[in-house]
């Protein structure tokens, strides 16, 4: 059983600021930390690594800095971790990154073709939830998003029923495999790792691979050239300010139900104010 | 036992003395294991901070080409006597400071720490992050056999250990050789703010030519209520570090918050404009032990050594500890070879390391002020006393009111005198005299 997943290291949200010249999130000095739903992708494959055997293999296209969120992994059971790191994939879109992401996935599975490839629902930061079904058109395999459990997966038969988060209800979907799952978080627990995997994450360097190297990337495709989508403008919306408040303890109820009623007809949603019922106010 | 790793030493928390340690095992050809529980080494811990790098000099003789993350060069120091609306200072700043090689720099422990901890990591050692060491694992006969840490399959086997865990030592409790929780007379507790400020606007206040100047100032009286303690306040590079500390005891007793005595000293109207327009970066509180030579925790056991702050070795007289830390680190490394050459892990070999702290300054400055802590608990009133004084009597000093100056110096000893009884001052001279002379 081999699963792939496709982490993004994210600035620790509560840190973010938005540079006001360029409208664009400043991502220097802020600490990060791994998108919190790839965290439990991980954890799903390597659940079933100890169910099946067979190897995780992490990678994530980011700065050099990113190396860090792939030791964490290996801290947290991956067997193997790609960093996809150059300059010219900086500014990359969701277009950009699926192009990268599924290339190099495809490059991974000559040597050791993947069962099940796992990402996050959506990043953190980016929010778009575009990614895994990119990577998923591009590779021609089944897509499942929000995946919240797989009831079973039969590595012989090369088949799967997961269950996906729908806004009814939960779909229950049977797939063959290799398929692409972005998840939820409940799709697996956070285990405390094991110390004898944070000592061999203490030695490993991931892999880096370039723009050119092993995977000769079309340079028209990747980076800001090969993005489409244009920041135009970002800018903080301004903070709405807060209604008017009434005070029951001070008013009584009789007054402040009587006035909320008269400014509701101000405003024309109400024709006119009915009859106001309770009398007794201490009863309020 | 049946370890999960196997190693030479294994060294519990990366702070100064752990980090020490592991590096001078780790030259000396050990495989080292090194426990922090932080996330990374440095994020739980806060100092106020000066450092000295004649420690760390000894641990690494290049550190200077490493490029420690210091803030500043400490080029004027000294203390500030304040009353609740005036200061007596007695600052020295000299251009030796600049010329000589510095003898102290500003620093802020997140990041200190985790450049140290690097050096180890380089220099060979196996860091663990995240990881707390739970229990030291001892044979039927109490030697150490290596410790159990909080993660699933977590045990690992080392022939010794060095317990440098900090002020909250309770692996050395549990080892029998710290004698239960420090009682609140002998443990101070600091809160420390960082304020960010920019550069410029920091050495305009202060005094300061650029960034190659910086200022540490120790303060009594008013800002600890006149209470035993002190307050700080430190130049960093791009902001400032300011806090206090007073001993729990005077907290309990007097019902005190600490934090309500920082936000009263940082309003205070000689401290307030030091601070104008400054932004809080991080705040947070650290005890400090202080109970002294006479009631340090046993330094070894069969196959244990402890150093640093879980030792409650600080000098709180100069604001050392940081220095004792590494100086006490190298020296259980040191002795750890030692131990690793002969073969003898047995409380009788590494007593050398205690025979090594003793011939250093840190045993020797520890016993020097070992009644430091014993003669500000007796006289708790002596420094609130004698620092309203000072600003009183100066204030009369330097106001010029048609008065005869024998007049004058007759009022300031009536001052005095109004204060304290002429036996009462004699009686804290002796004292202080004796804390200070061991
Ligand atoms: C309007 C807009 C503004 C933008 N602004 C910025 C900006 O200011 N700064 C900036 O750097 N980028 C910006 N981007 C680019 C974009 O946010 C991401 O960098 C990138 O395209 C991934 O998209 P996402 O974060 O929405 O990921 P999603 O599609 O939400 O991520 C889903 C999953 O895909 C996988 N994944 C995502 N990214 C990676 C990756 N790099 N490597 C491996 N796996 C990955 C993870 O499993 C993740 O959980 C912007 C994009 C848009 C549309
Ligand atoms: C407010 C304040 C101001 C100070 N100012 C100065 C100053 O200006 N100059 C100076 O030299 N000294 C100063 N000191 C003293 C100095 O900070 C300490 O003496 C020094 O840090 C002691 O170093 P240490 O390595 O012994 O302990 P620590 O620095 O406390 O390091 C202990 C480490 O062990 C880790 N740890 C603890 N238990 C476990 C466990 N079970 N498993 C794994 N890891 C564990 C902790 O997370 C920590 O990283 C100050 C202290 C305070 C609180």
């Amino acid at each position: 059983m081999h699963t792939i997943v496709a982490i993004k290291q994210v600035p620790d949200t509560t840190h973010v600021r938005i540079d006001p010249e360029t409208g664009t999130l400043i991502r220097e000095g802020v600490p990060a930390v791994i998108n919190p739903y790839d965290r439990h992708a991980l954890e799903m494959a390597i659940r079933l690594k100890e169910r099946f055997g067979g190897t995780v293999t992490v990678l994530t296209m980011g700065p050099p800095k990113a190396a860090e969120a792939l030791v964490e992994c290996v801290e947290q059971g991956a067997d193997r971790a790609i960093l996809l790191s150059d300059r010219k994939f900086g500014g990359a879109d969701t277009l950009a990154t699926a192009y990268v992401i599924a290339h190099a996935i495809a490059a991974i599975q000559v040597e050791d073709p993947a069962d099940l490839l796992l990402f996050g629902k959506q990043a953190i930061d980016g929010d778009t939830a575009q990614v895994g079904p990119g990577v998923a058109t591009r590779l021609a395999v089944p897509l499942i998003t929000y995946a919240m459990r797989i009831e079973s997966l039969d590595p012989a038969t090369r088949t799967a029923i997961i269950h996906r988060r729908i806004e009814q209800g939960i779909e229950v979907l049977e797939t063959t495999l290799p398929a692409l799952l972005t998840v939820e978080k409940e799709i697996a627990t956070i285990a405390r790792a094991p110390l004898p995997n944070l000592v061999r994450a203490a030695h490993y360097r991931p892999e880096t691979w370039d723009a050119t190297t092993p995977v000769p990337f079309d340079p028209a495709r990747i980076g800001i050239k090969g993005s489409a989508t244009i920041v135009s403008k970002a800018f903080t919306p301004p903070r709405k300010e807060p209604g008017e408040r009434m005070s029951v303890a001070e008013s009584g109820l009789t007054r402040v139900v009587g006035q909320a009623l008269q400014r509701l007809v101000t405003a024309g949603v109400l024709s006119s104010a009915p009859a106001t019922a309770p009398r007794d106010e201490s009863n309020a | 036992m049946t370890p999960n790793h196997r190693c030479d030493a294994i060294v519990v928390g990366a702070g100064p003395a752990g980090v020490a340690a592991a590096i001078t095992m780790a030259k000396g050809g050990l495989k080292v294991c090194l426990i922090e529980r932080g996330r990374l080494p440095g994020a739980k811990n806060l100092f106020g901070g000066v450092l000295y790098p004649h420690a760390l000099a000894e641990v690494i003789p290049d550190y200077a080409e490493r490029h420690p993350p210091f803030e500043r060069p400490v080029t004027e120091q000294g203390y500030w006597l304040l009353s609740p609306d005036s200061v007596v200072r007695i600052m020295h700043k000299s251009v030796h400071y600049k010329t000589a090689p510095t003898g102290a720099y500003t620093a802020l422990r997140a990041r200190f720490d985790a450049w140290f901890a690097e050096q180890a990591v380089q220099a060979g050692v196996l860091l663990i992050t995240k990881t707390t060491v739970t229990e030291v694992v001892r044979d039927a006969r109490g030697r150490a056999l290596g410790v159990a840490t909080d993660r699933p399959e977590g045990l690992v086997q080392a022939p010794i250990l060095v317990i440098a865990e900090g002020v909250n030592n309770l692996l050395t409790q549990s080892l029998g050789l710290a004698k239960g929780d420090l009682p609140p007379r002998y443990v101070a507790l600091s809160v420390k703010e960082v304020l960010a400020l920019p550069a410029a606007e920091i050495e305009a206040r202060f005094g300061l030519a650029g960034a190659d100047e910086g200022v540490a100032i120790d303060i009594f009286g008013d800002a600890t209520l006149g209470l035993p303690g002190t307050a700080f306040i430190y130049t960093d590079a791009k902001a400032i570090s300011i806090g206090v500390g007073l001993l729990l005891e005077e907290l309990i007793v007097h019902n005190l918050k600490p934090y309500e005595i920082l936000a009263r000293f940082k309003a205070h109207p000689v401290v307030r404009p030091y601070l104008a327009g400054a932004t809080v970066l991080e705040y947070g509180a650290h005890l400090i032990p202080e109970q002294g030579y006479d009631r340090m925790p046993d330094l070894v056991g069969d196959g244990v050594l402890i150093a640093g702050d879980a030792a409650a070795m600080v000098d709180a007289v100069h604001r050392e500890g940081s220095n004792l830390a590494m100086t006490a680190g190298r020296m259980a490394g040191e002795t750890a070879l030692e131990a690793h050459r002969r073969g003898d892990f047995s409380a009788a070999f590494l007593r050398a390391y205690r025979t090594k702290l003793e011939e250093s300054f840190v045993l020797k400055d520890l016993k020097q002020y070992r009644r430091m802590t014993d003669f500000l608990d007796s006289t708790p009133h002596v420094i609130g006393t004698y620092v309203d004084f000072m600003n009183e009597a100066a204030l009369r000093y330097f106001t010029a009111q048609g008065m005869p100056k024998r007049e004058m110096e007759g009022e300031i000893l009536g001052l005095l005198r109004g204060r304290r009884s002429f036996f009462g001052i004699a009686h804290d001279m002796m004292k202080l005299l004796r804390g200070l002379r061991g």
